[in-house]
């Protein structure tokens, strides 16, 4: 039988990822859609759009780690 | 090989009947990159193209129009043609072949509008067909008066009523055509207005609608055959002359561009000044053709051998902008290194002072898409789809794309042999009660290799288990290889502006980055009892002193914003923990799927083994799939947004010779 404690972790690490992911998500979507803009007008920028398209997921990996380390503590 | 080959700027100078085998030379080199003459106050104006080039041009033109009845595009592909049947061919087949064209092409049209014509008899003629009149029957009365149209209700009692009128209704009764006496006429008119009258014209013509419909598809149908043969016609002319219109137009193309070269340079009354980059270690080989081509009667100098240093005007902002960089460059790195050029590409062309970047994502982007994939299957599954592809893509993309493959399928096997020991996500040797590939095949894999006395691990960690230590690693990683981009940086700089500039802009930031890589192993020992730290040890205070004396300089070298930047080097150097998020991320999928396929459905025997194959499939080209995303976009990005931002400035000119690029000609 899991404490209340560890299950309490548990649903800690799962908030920190969630959040985290639909923050990233919530961040890229506009740089998404802007970078296609800039895509279709000229496909030379795919790189830079890229680049600024991904610079959120960065975030949802600070929840992954977090969640791992929570999770350490069970 | 690390920075773009050195440049010198030229000036060819002749007189003008030369240009013309100047011109021819300069392109046979493939070595001269001009400088497009922009005119000024020096007296020089910008050259006229040779006389040519006007005819060339009407050529060509008449070409593409051909090219474009026949439905011929740049995309078309047909075999090569040897130059010399090309000016043959424009010589004597090609006027020929496009007067054909255009014969078949004005019939095609001729016919096309007839039976538009047709079409338009025929919708006039359709509702007639239901009134059992001929067509001569409805004109050429003195003293009646005809009405035909549309009604949209019924005229016909209160036309009656009128007297002196006779009216024909089709079998809907929408269409009616109305026999009245002149004199009722105006009375006739009123009533069908009223009832929605729309008076529809009358065709040309004698006999009965139906037959005369008859007769225009009779005609149609012909005309659709007569249609069909031009359209034969047309693609066997294509067909037959695929390649020699194709060359033609590549020939004719080069011989417009090499025409209107003369738009390019500065030209006097009699001279010219061609102005140019050319790569310094072949300004011998220019110099000697021009000469043993034309003699004395050029002049050919070198004006600059371009330094990396950046020049400081102090004059004006308008000199300012004259000063940005513009000299082209070639990047010098040879294969395998050259094929990752393409993702240096993808941002931007470096600066002509500046390190390559492709040397470093030569070597670290393979390694890190290795370490995230870290899998021997999945492995050589890359390996081998990236070599079909550098052997068979034809695009730059695809050849990029496999390059990523090919070298970071090598380091997963690697990394899948030694470091984790896995293949489909599951470990080679046994570990306890997991399921592994020995348990599964009852083949004892051992944990390490013995070579001649050395024992090389197989399989030191488990993506799943070792988590927080493979977490630590990736940390380390990004530390050292932030490292790297600060001194790259610092390289840039001392090349660029000098050392002192190098020190206050770079060096501040790589004592920071140091005292974080110093004080990262006291806060993983105190991790979860940070009250319990130390602060006093000399384990906190010297990392602590490095990090303040860096962010003094950079305090001073780059003012107050610095500050600021501080978080963004740490959350840099968190970002690289992906390398093991993803892998992570990764093994679990594939542990789920080899769990429901290999334990669950397996072991019930019959159809569950037929499932289980299908899920085990299924699911490992999943994560096959996801492993090229995210582990291709990812490694990508760690260089893009990470790394780069500590060196890399791009926005360089492309290193662009004049030359003779042929994809439907050959020379010989």
């Amino acid at each position: 039988m899991v404490d209340v404690g560890s299950g309490l972790v548990a649903i800690g690490a799962g908030v920190a990822i969630g959040l985290a992911g639909l923050g990233a998500g919530w961040a890229e979507k506009d740089i998404g859609s802007a970078a296609v803009g800039a895509i279709a007008e000229n496909p030379k920028n795919f790189g830079r759009s890229l680049v600024m398209t991904v610079i959120p997921e960065t975030i949802v990996i600070f929840g992954l780690v977090i969640a791992f380390l929570l999770m350490g503590k069970i | 090989m690390l920075l773009p080959e050195k440049m010198c700027r030229i000036l060819v100078v002749g007189s003008k009947d030369k240009l013309k085998e100047t011109t021819e030379l300069l392109y046979s080199l493939e070595l001269v990159h001009p400088i497009d003459y922009l005119e000024g106050d020096e007296g020089l104006v910008i050259g006229s193209p040779f006389e040519e080039a006007s005819e060339v041009s009407e050529r060509l033109l008449k070409l593409r129009a051909m090219e474009k009845d026949l439905e011929i595009d740049e995309a078309t592909n047909a075999p090569k043609m040897p130059l010399s049947d090309v000016v043959k061919g424009l010589e004597d087949s090609v006027d020929g072949l496009q007067t054909q064209v255009a014969a078949v092409v004005e019939t095609k049209n001729q016919l096309s509008s007839r039976n538009a014509a047709l079409e338009g008899e025929k919708v006039l003629l359709e509702p007639l067909t239901s009134i059992p009149l001929d067509l001569e029957l409805y004109s050429g009365y003195d003293n009646l008066t005809v009405f035909t149209g549309n009604v949209r209700s019924n005229p016909e009692a209160a036309l009656n009523a009128l007297g002196d009128i006779e009216v024909f209704r089709s079998e809907g009764g929408e269409f009616v055509a109305v026999f009245v006496a002149s004199a009722k006429a105006s009375e006739a008119q009123r009533i069908l207005v009223t009832n929605g009258f729309t008076e529809t014209a009358l065709p040309q013509g004698k006999g009965s609608p139906a037959d005369l419909i008859k007769r225009i598809g009779e005609e149609q149908a012909n005309i659709a055959k007569q249609l069909d043969e031009a359209k034969d016609k047309l693609s066997k002319l294509k067909g037959d002359n695929l390649s020699l219109i194709l060359a033609s137009d590549e020939h004719l193309s080069i011989e417009v561009e090499k025409a209107e070269f003369p738009l390019r340079i500065a030209t006097s009354k009699n001279a010219f000044v061609i102005d140019a980059w050319i790569p310094n270690k072949q300004s011998e080989v220019v110099r000697s053709a021009l000469h043993q081509k034309l003699g004395e009667s050029i002049s050919f100098e070198i004006v600059e051998v371009k330094g990396r240093k950046e020049e400081h005007h102090e004059d004006t902002e308008h000199d300012h902008d004259i000063a940005e960089d513009t000299t082209p460059v070639k990047m010098t790195s040879r294969r395998p290194l050259a094929r990752f050029n393409g993702f240096t590409e993808l941002i931007s062309t470096p600066k002509y002072a500046e390190f390559d970047p492709t040397n470093v994502i030569a070597l670290t982007f393979p390694l890190f898409f290795g370490l995230m994939v870290g899998d021997v299957a999945y492995g050589l599954m890359f390996t081998v789809l990236g070599w079909v592809g550098l052997k068979k893509a034809r695009s730059d993309d695809w050849q990029t794309i496999s390059t990523m493959l090919f070298f970071g399928g090598i380091w997963a096997t690697f990394f899948g042999v030694f470091m984790f020991g896995e293949a489909f996500g599951l470990h080679f040797a046994l570990r306890g009660s997991e399921m592994t590939w020995s348990s599964l095949l009852g083949i004892d894999f051992p944990h390490a290799l013995n070579l001649g006395g050395v024992s090389i691990p197989l399989g030191v960690f488990s993506k799943l288990d070792d988590v927080n230590k493979l977490l630590l690693i990736s940390v380390w990683i990004g530390i050292f290889h932030l490292f790297l981009g600060f001194g790259l940086g610092m390289f840039n700089l001392t090349m660029r502006v000098g050392l002192k500039h190098a020190v206050m802009e770079k060096f501040g930031w790589v004592l920071i980055l140091l005292g974080m890589a110093l004080l990262l192993p006291v806060i993983i020992a105190n991790i979860g009892n940070i009250m319990g730290t130390d602060f006093g040890s000399m384990a906190f205070l010297i990392p602590l002193a490095i990090l303040l004396v860096g962010l003094a300089i950079s305090l001073v070298g780059e003012g107050p914003l610095s500050i600021l930047e501080l978080p963004g080097l740490l959350s840099n150097i968190l970002s690289y923990t992906r390398l093991t998020a993803i892998g992570t991320s990764k093994a679990g999928l594939a542990l789920a799927f080899n769990m429901i396929a290999l334990q669950m459905l397996a072991p019930a025997g019959g159809i569950g083994i037929v499932f289980g194959i299908l899920i085990f499939m299924v699911g490992h080209l999943t994560v096959f799939m996801l492993a090229i995303i995210s582990a291709g976009i990812h490694g990508i990005r760690l260089h893009y947004v990470e790394l780069f931002q500590k060196f890399y400035l791009g926005g360089g000119t492309k290193f662009n010779p004049l030359r003779i690029v042929r994809k439907h000609t050959s020379e010989r």
